[in-house]
């Protein structure tokens, strides 16, 4: 998922919760393999909740928010903070969900999708396939998440620690600059990494040798043990709303989402499924 | 200068806040009646004692003269853009703060209106005022990241000397505090390169060994602590025995505030102030 979404998420979530308490309310954002600086997210997610509570009549400072783009960071502190709302990754609501009794509650559009496809990139013309790079370098930002990519982009069908040689990255642009210059083998790209693709000048033409299924994008999640339905359904709609009101239509523009929409549980059937199996 | 915190539009933000475009409206100064009586002429022949040094009522002056002025010999340069960014630094109150750095922004497109489009200068201190003028605001931010990234690289061919390397300095900042790619023109890469030079090439300015430790620690390899430790130490060095004017306060911020990020029992390095830590 966008770290602009998870961002720009993390600024609404506030306008729907359902009382200014006296303690701020922490929202917990996880976003695995990032390379936004915490401290920026933090500062700037905090400058965010402060729109939201005067957009939503909400007493300043009610909301608080923790940022972290460590996966095990993220469990620690949705463990010590216990959050109502979090938002995360779909790999760690699919770790997650049971401990924290986790559902999904809204996520975002992005040119008529709410899903997306992952991708093996390589030099092109060099392998034909996945089967081709068994123990071959494997870059990418989405690393960070080794088993969603083993049980859910790959299927089950391929153990990335094991198949390949893992160097995770930070920045997609370092790992794509790496391939270009031969120093890694591919690289797995998101839907918004690959499709950035041709705005960088690559001095060797690279192409898909692996597309995952369609992977739904997860957003905002909320603990049902601790929040009511009118909790989550206010909540909802209200983010529903933010991309047509004037000035979260604006927020909404400038990082491309264009509403956000309750998410339809079935559609992560197939991805628990797929998780529980998972070798 | 702040320089690191104007381009720190890394995410989101404070935003909404005047999304229509930059203030146009000037700040009004007190006390210009003891001002001494210039012409525009008569102070770009003494523009070089102008400086971030200069008490903030000579700077007040020496503006409003320019504010007035017709001469287009003088509009022309960067002398008003530069000005203003001094009184812009130093201003405490955001409002009054944007007002000036966004006039210095009006007197750089002025003087490239007038032909000043071969002067590094004017092309840096519009984009440093730029900066300061939409650092707050997320909208503004976004939408001049092309325009500051272009300013920078016309300031860097023309004038690379400029402020200790100014144009290196503040082009590496971009790249590094910057919406990485895909989202933006962040670029960690750029980043390293362009502030190595900086502290290469100008190893006289103390903000741009902070910038290289910071580009440095954004690496997250515990093998270039040393590095980023010297680096950050000479920066406070030059800092605390270096004569900044009214930069060397909110520089000193700068420092502490990424000792603090990255812990001082890891920096282990003393305060520009001469009070060791750790």
């Amino acid at each position: 998922m966008r770290k602009t979404c998870l961002i720009v998420i993390a600024g609404l979530l506030a306008s729907c919760t359902v009382s200014a308490a006296p303690d701020p309310e922490m929202i917990v954002v996880c976003y695995p393999g990032g390379s936004v600086n915490v401290k920026d997210a933090n500062g700037a997610m905090s400058a965010m909740l402060r729109v939201v509570e005067r957009v939503g009549q909400w007493q300043a400072n009610s909301f608080n928010s923790l940022f972290t783009s460590k996966t095990d960071e993220c469990r620690k502190q949705m463990a010590e903070k216990n959050p109502k709302f979090a938002i995360t990754s779909l790999g760690l609501y699919l770790e997650l969900r049971t401990l924290h009794n986790w559902v999904p509650v809204v996520q975002p559009r992005i040119k008529g999708r709410s899903s997306e496809r992952y991708r093996v990139v390589a030099q092109k013309g060099k392998y034909k396939n996945l089967d081709e790079l068994k123990g071959k370098t494997l870059g990418g930002t989405v690393l960070e998440e080794q088993a969603f990519i083993g049980k859910i982009v790959f299927a089950g069908k391929y153990d990335p620690a094991s198949f390949f040689v893992l160097k995770p990255s930070n920045q997609a642009i370092r790992a794509l600059r790496a391939l270009d210059k031969g120093e890694l083998d591919a690289v797995i790209l998101n839907e918004q990494q690959f499709g950035g693709l041709a705005s960088l000048q690559l001095t060797t033409p690279l192409e898909a040798i692996f597309t995952s299924e369609e992977i739904p994008m997860m957003g905002v999640v909320a603990n049902s043990a601790i929040t009511t339905v009118e909790d989550r359904s206010r909540f909802g709609r209200a983010l529903e709303e933010m991309c047509s009101d004037a000035e979260g239509k604006k927020l909404c523009e400038l990082f491309g989402v264009e509403s956000f929409v309750f998410m339809d549980v079935s559609l992560f059937e197939p991805m628990i499924k797929l998780w529980g199996e998972g070798k | 200068m702040r320089k690191i915190q104007l381009l720190s539009i890394v995410l989101i933000p404070a935003f909404l806040a005047g999304c229509a475009g930059l203030q146009r409206d000037h700040v009004r100064f007190d006390g210009l009646s003891d001002c001494p009586k210039h012409s525009a002429t008569t102070l770009a022949a003494k523009q070089s004692q102008l400086s971030p040094s200069s008490d903030t009522q000579t700077l007040a002056c020496a503006l409003t003269v320019l504010r007035e002025t017709q001469d287009q010999s003088v509009l022309r340069t960067s002398l008003g853009s530069r000005l203003s960014l001094y009184l812009a630094e130093r201003e405490t109150n955001q409002e009054k703060r944007e007002k000036l750095a966004a006039e210095g922004v009006g007197f750089a497109e002025t003087a490239l209106a007038q032909g000043g489009d071969g002067d590094g200068a004017v092309h840096y201190y519009l984009a440093t005022n730029l900066g300061l003028a939409i650092r707050e605001q997320i909208t503004l931010a976004i939408d001049n990241l092309s325009r500051l990234e272009n300013e920078l690289k016309r300031a860097l061919a023309l004038s690379p000397d400029i402020d200790d390397g100014g144009p290196l300095r503040i082009l590496g900042a971009l790249y590094l505090k910057a919406p990485a790619w895909p989202n933006g023109i962040g670029d960690p890469d750029k980043a390293l390169e362009l502030l190595e030079r900086a502290v290469k090439e100008y190893p006289g300015h103390p903000i741009n060994h902070l910038f290289y430790a910071q580009a440095l620690w954004d690496e997250e390899d515990e093998a270039l602590l040393p590095r980023i430790k010297a680096e950050f130490s000479q920066g406070e060095k030059l800092l605390a025995e270096g004569n900044w004017g009214y930069s060397k306060q909110p520089w000193i911020k700068e420092f502490e505030e990424f000792r603090r990020e990255i812990g001082e029992a890891r920096l282990g390095v003393p305060a520009a102030n001469g009070t060791p830590h750790n």
